[in-house]
């Protein structure tokens, strides 16, 4: 039978606002994996790899992640691997590593996601080199004029009103002032949010993610081989990744998360999950603009397509509901790049490892849903199912 | 603190030349003419625009060349009310738009509204909307060469 990796270890730093922040990219990525082989206890010659990602032309540089890893002091004769998939780097950064440890060929690899958001002047001018040349950049469509498609899709077809996307914003923010790493730690009321800046239409500035800076890391080891480690091990039970057409204009279906709906298929055949909404304890899905979170949780199964909306206002989401999603805040209320992609990951292995700050933990959870997304218009998906041991 | 230097200005300044291949470089060209190329998938018999070298479906050349109207319907769409650093002057609406007889959607601007009053927008270009493109007066062979589409 092939090795299994699991998670032992993780390491989060605190998040804030790139002109409050007065630490470098380099002192952020160093707190985070020195609190990563603090929680886990690994040694740093027991490390056997690093896998670590940037998002070109971000920082102003095409470097961004390899020239970082000889000063975090591990060592000179750890093997490197870089990637850069734009959004989806932190969720690929952990299957990476997973199937370098399920090949046999690694034993204990660090994971580090960075604050790839940190230097843009003006981050939707830089995101907006991310969106297809030549046929849809020329159109003025930034980032989130790109994520106002979705909900003014889903509008038509469901009804929903600005009120209704303000929910999961709301609901966002109370967990998020649960989170001692979160980034905007205020609550918000749905007219909070409704009354907020229009960015585009339906989007309001309220509905749309900070731009934080914090740095993530963790530990993938091989199943087994955790015994002089501190945490409880997560298992990494199933992952995979999906795309769609690149440009836009090739999505099938605004309304709908369909690619997600197919990657959702495929990982819980892998994991065995028949029931979603059953079997999963908590869930972690990246919607760094409130409207797609409902629209990810019907992707998921969590609720049939319209019923996203409903499923967040019943409760069922909140940390005493049975299925409870982003008690992290999220990245509506945390977006550092490449750490704010890897966060899904990290904040479902504490909650599984039972080591969540108190305020936040779900008591008793086993299994764990961790989501990632990434494409100007979100072509690009990752999921992972994620194990108790 | 406040007396530690926290930040270094870095510009960047760079241009490129984008080679468009022999599929797109003849949609553009169409362009120039009023013309929307565009292909169809022999298999699935989808018509993509702009046009693509291959079915990414069905894995086949899409070598079948067809002009469609110019007129179709919007699916999705958005009214920037804040933009960014090069782009242009909001407020500006963008659209998704299904071309009669397109499989898939020709983003683009929808001009001519009237984008003063939010309440309105939708009830001007909401789904089902039918638009027209309006052609540049000067054409190079780029995506703007229809300057934007307007209700019909």
């Amino acid at each position: 039978m092939a090795t299994r990796a699991v998670i032992a270890g993780v390491g989060i730093t605190p998040a804030t606002s790139p002109r409050k922040q007065t630490s470098s990219s380099l002192e952020l990525i160093q707190e985070a994996v020195w609190g990563a082989l603090q929680h886990s206890g690994a040694a740093p010659d027991s490390l056997d790899g690093i896998v670590i990602g940037n998002i070109d032309g971000f920082e102003g540089t095409v470097l961004g992640a390899k020239h970082m890893v000889r000063r975090l002091g591990l060592g000179p004769d750890l093997p490197v691997s870089i990637l850069n998939t734009g959004g989806t780097t932190g969720g690929n950064l952990v299957q990476v590593a997973a199937r370098q440890v399920r090949a046999g060929d690694r034993r204990r690899v660090l994971v580090i996601g960075g604050p790839t958001f940190f230097g843009a002047e003006d981050l939707q001018s830089a995101i907006n080199t991310n969106s297809p040349m030549i046929v849809e950049q020329p159109l003025g469509m930034g980032a989130y004029h790109m994520g106002a498609f979705y909900p003014s899709a889903y509008t038509e077809r469901f009804g929903a009103t600005v009120e209704d996307f303000a929910v999961s914003a709301v609901q966002d923010h109370e967990h998020a002032s649960r989170n001692p790493y979160a980034h905007l730690r205020n609550t918000m009321t749905v007219e909070d949010v409704v009354s907020a800046k229009p960015l585009s239409y339906p989007l309001t500035m309220a509905m749309v993610c900070p731009v934080s800076t914090s740095a993530n890391a963790l530990v993938v080891c091989a199943e087994g081989t955790t015994e002089d480690l501190r945490p409880v091990p997560v298992l990494i039970k199933a992952f995979a990744t999906s795309s769609d057409p690149y440009l836009g204009g090739g999505k099938n279906d605004f309304a709908a998360m369909e690619n997600l709906a197919i990657l959702a298929q495929k990982v819980y055949q892998l994991a065995d999950v028949r029931d979603p909404r059953a079997e999963i304890d908590v869930v972690e899905v990246f919607s760094p603009y409130a409207p797609m979170q409902p629209m990810q949780l019907e992707a998921l199964g969590f609720a049939a397509p319209g019923g996203g909306i409903e499923l967040i206002r019943s409760g069922a989401t909140r940390i005493d509901g049975d299925v409870p999603v982003n008690l992290s805040g999220g990245p509506l209320c945390t977006n550092a790049g490449v750490a704010g992609e890897l966060a899904p990951i990290v904040y479902v292995a504490l909650q599984l490892m039972g080591d969540a700050p108190e305020a936040m933990q779900v008591p008793g959870a086993r299994r764990g849903l961790a989501h990632g997304t990434g494409g100007t218009f979100f072509q690009f998906e990752n999921l992972a199912i994620l194990e108790r041991m | 603190v406040s007396d530690v230097i926290t930040t270094q200005r870095v510009h960047w300044d760079l241009n490129y030349d984008v080679h468009l291949g022999a599929t797109w470089g003849r949609f553009m060209q169409g362009l120039t003419e009023q013309k929307i190329l565009t292909n169809r998938c022999p298999e699935c018999s989808r018509v993509f625009v702009p046009p693509q070298a291959y079915c990414e479906s069905c894995f086949v050349k899409t070598d079948e060349w067809l002009e469609l109207p110019p007129e179709g319907a919007v699916e999705a769409f958005t009214v920037a009310w804040l933009g960014f650093r090069g782009g242009p002057t909001p407020p500006y609406a963008i659209a998704g738009i299904r071309l009669d007889g397109a499989s898939t959607l020709l983003m683009h601007y929808v001009g001519g509204l009237d984008l003063g009053n939010p309440n309105t927008i939708r009830e001007q270009i909401g789904p089902g909307t039918r638009v027209r493109a309006v052609w540049a007066e000067e054409r190079t062979g780029q995506i703007l060469d229809i300057a934007h589409f307007e209700k019909i």
